[in-house]
């Protein structure tokens, strides 16, 4: 039907294969110097304060500050553009009928 | 027959703008409820003809079927008026039970102020 | 065959749903536990043996029609079954096997059982008449159908979030509908027949620009199109998509991202075609590339688990408008993109939904604060989980490459290389989400109240691991999807061949 540029169980194959390779080496590591756990190399670096486990959750809004300082434009007018007021989302509904009317019109005649 | 037309497509401006201006659900479920007549009234008023009967087929109409057929107003968008009355009917009662719900939790029956879920 | 199928496909969810409180009934006098569940999921399998004993007379070549009381078209009412409406249906009854399947072991905790199976049952129904049907009025009625039974099955718990969502969904909904009706009766006024294929006959002298087109018929097609892209949720109608999809139990969200999203894109697929030859293909391009890019940038910041789902279900939603749009445009690559991404789509969208649920029934939070280290207690979850992540950011040897490079090829093929490129960047971001998911609620810290939590019930973990399974095999063997949305799309461009088998020879 279409050409694909690749062949998808070549590819997988070699994936399969690479990751393969990939954990016989880790294994090999693993045998070599064996990891030694202490608490200490678990806990996060809060500056020097001490920090429950649950606490060292990332705050999922701000993860991807740099986006948001990207894109802030967009954010500045969209984000607040989710009132959730229902007569809002209904006038959305109209402008939007509206628009489409105009652009038929246009492509149209 | 125009006047009909111009009242249908009042009816239904007037029903659009109960439902954006309207800060009561009760008032958003009779804008709703008026917008959808104003369809129906559409809807009845392009199958007339002036002057036209009744159609149905009774026992002297038969003996005349084009004379009859050419008089006879449009029954089709009677049957989709009548199956759209039923389908606004239970829009219009879940939309109500789910108001008597809305009061409940919320104690307000206004729409900007039902809005815990929001952005 | 199975001799009456077509009208079968529609009946058996039906009656199933109107018996469904009887049986209820009966069960609890007899106290069978579970009987509504497994004769819901017994109605479901007996939809898809019906739909797939249809499929093969359609592939090859044979468009069905089937009149209502042997009444022929235009002055009856038929269905018409041709291969884009198979792969519709298809999909339909496969997924609701498989939501039923899970909603057995998500629902168990529920009171009234009986009632939501019928509503369930009933949203199927809904769901089969819209794309079986060959008369325009016939889709407006089942359309109300599966959405009155929607909103009611998104505030079945009854709880504040729940009367919301479905409060805020009936009034969009109502108003996309009652837009449907209106077009619907300027459109009778106008041509004075209600068959699709005999309104695409009478309409065929405006493709073109062969004549001047009657502003009665520009407002109905500017209504209809309205109406259409409320239930396909692009942006702006789109904002009832996020609360509806939060407050409902999952299996609900699973239900209709994944068969309810097939209605939307079928009558998009239709659209520029049927019944209207008229050009919209600006329209489905612009609306498409909005709404990727509104749906992923607003995932981007979500704390809630199933919202950030349904955001990105408008996002892929955009995809598929996109590729729809760009066959018009000239460009088949595109339109087959936008059809093999809706199949991909509703198969890995069910299973992140799914996997959603799980951790829902399971832990009893969906925000990403109170989740974390799950990976080591709920181990076929987590993989799952990571197998729809992949699949969704169009990461090869998964479907979801596959449909996403037609996509990409498509719009370079129409001549719009700007679409590629933001096309490649929203699964760039896309993909960016989901790592930030995937690590919140499965990799990290452990707290402590989340330590004793098991895996999710067998009978959840069934129809999750048959749909990652479906999603590899695809990607590895993408000529499976391809045998069936190629005849797809060429159905759908060939509007002279179904008037002609509706009308012309019967």
């Amino acid at each position: 039907m279409v050409e694909l540029v690749w062949d998808p169980i070549v590819v997988t194959t070699a994936i399969l294969l690479g990751s393969l390779v990939a954990y016989i080496i880790l294994m090999i590591g693993h045998k070599i110097t064996k990891p030694r756990l202490t608490p200490e190399k678990l806990k996060t670096y809060a500056c020097g304060e001490e920090l429950k486990p649950e606490e060292t959750h990332m705050d999922s809004e701000q993860f991807f500050s740099p986006i948001r300082r990207i894109f802030r434009p967009f954010y500045r007018y969209i984000q607040p553009a989710h009132t959730g007021v229902l007569s809002t989302y209904l006038l959305w509904v109209v402008v939007g009928f509206i628009i489409i009317v105009i652009i038929i019109m246009l492509t149209v005649r | 027959m125009s006047l009909n037309y111009v009242i249908a497509m009042l009816l239904i401006t007037l029903g659009l703008y109960c439902l954006l201006f309207k800060r009561n659900l009760i008032k958003l479920i009779i804008g709703l409820s008026v917008m959808t007549d104003g369809i129906h009234l559409f809807l009845i008023s392009m199958g007339y003809r002036t002057g036209g009967i009744a159609p149905i087929v009774t026992g002297e109409s038969t003996s005349n079927l084009p004379n009859f057929a050419s008089r006879a107003v449009d029954p089709l968008p009677q049957a989709l008026v009548l199956t759209s009355i039923v389908i606004n009917i239970c829009i219009t009662a879940m939309a109500l039970s789910l108001s008597i719900y809305a009061y409940r939790h919320y104690g307000t029956l206004d729409p900007s102020k039902i809005r815990r879920l929001s952005e | 065959m199975i001799p009456q199928a077509p009208i079968l496909a529609i009946v058996v969810p039906l009656f199933s749903a109107f018996l469904m409180p009887m049986i209820g009934l009966l069960s609890k006098r007899y106290n069978i536990d579970r009987a509504c569940d497994w004769f819901a999921v017994a109605a479901m399998v007996g939809t898809l043996i019906v739909v797939a004993s249809m499929a093969p007379t359609v592939w090859g070549g044979q468009i069905i029609v089937y009149k209502f009381g042997d009444w022929s078209p235009p002055w009856g009412i038929n269905l018409a079954i041709d291969a884009l409406s198979i792969q519709m249906a298809l999909m339909i009854a496969g997924l609701g096997t498989l939501v039923m399947v899970y909603s057995v072991a998500y629902m168990q905790r529920d009171s009234r059982r009986d009632l939501f199976y019928t509503l369930a049952l009933l949203v199927i129904t809904g769901m089969m008449g819209t794309i079986l049907t060959g008369d325009i009025f016939n889709f407006y009625v089942f359309l109300e159908i599966m959405s009155v039974a929607s909103y009611a099955l998104i505030a079945f718990r009854r709880d504040s979030s729940g009367i919301e969502a479905g409060l805020k969904y009936l009034f969009i909904g109502s108003l996309g509908t009652s837009f449907v009706l209106l077009s619907i009766a300027m459109l009778y006024s106008f041509v004075g027949s209600l068959n699709i294929a005999d309104l695409g006959a009478k309409l065929a002298i405006y493709r073109g620009a062969a004549q001047p087109v009657p502003t009665i018929l520009v407002a109905s097609l500017a209504l209809f199109v309205t109406g259409i892209m409320i239930k396909v949720a692009m942006v702006p109608f789109h904002i009832w998509l996020p609360d509806a999809f939060t407050a409902a139990p999952t299996a609900v969200s699973a239900l209709l991202a994944g068969p309810a999203a097939v209605v939307g894109i079928y009558w998009v697929a239709r659209l520029p075609y049927l019944p209207f030859g008229l050009p919209v293909g600006i329209i489905l391009v612009s609306l498409g590339l909005l709404s990727m890019i509104v749906g992923v940038l607003m995932a981007l910041t979500q704390r809630d688990f199933k919202r950030m789902l349904a955001y990105h279900v408008i996002s892929q939603k955009g995809y598929m408008v996109l590729g729809i749009g760009l066959g018009t445009l000239g460009s088949v690559l595109g339109a087959q993109g936008g059809l093999f991404h809706l199949l991909n789509h509703s198969i890995y969208k069910s299973m992140l939904f799914m996997c959603a649920g799980a951790v829902l029934y399971r832990t009893g939070s969906q925000k990403f604060e109170e989740l974390g280290g799950l990976g080591k207690n709920m181990p076929l979850t987590a993989l799952t989980f990571l197998i729809g992540s992949l699949a969704i950011s169009g990461i090869p040897p998964l479907n979801g490459f596959v449909s996403k490079y037609t996509i990409y090829l498509g719009g370079i093929e129409a001549g719009l290389p700007i679409v590629t490129i933001i096309a490649v960047l929203v699964s760039a971001l896309t993909f960016a989400s989901f790592f930030k998911a995937f690590s919140s609620v499965f990799l990290g810290q452990r707290p402590k109240h989340l330590r004793d939590i098991q895996e999710a019930p067998k009978l959840m973990l069934f129809p999750m691991l048959a749909m990652a399974v479906v999603c590899i095999v695809i990607g590895l063997f993408p000529a499976l999807g391809f045998n069936v949305v190629g005849p797809a799309q060429a159905a759908a461009e060939n509007s002279a061949g179904y008037i002609g088998h509706v009308i012309g020879g019967i």
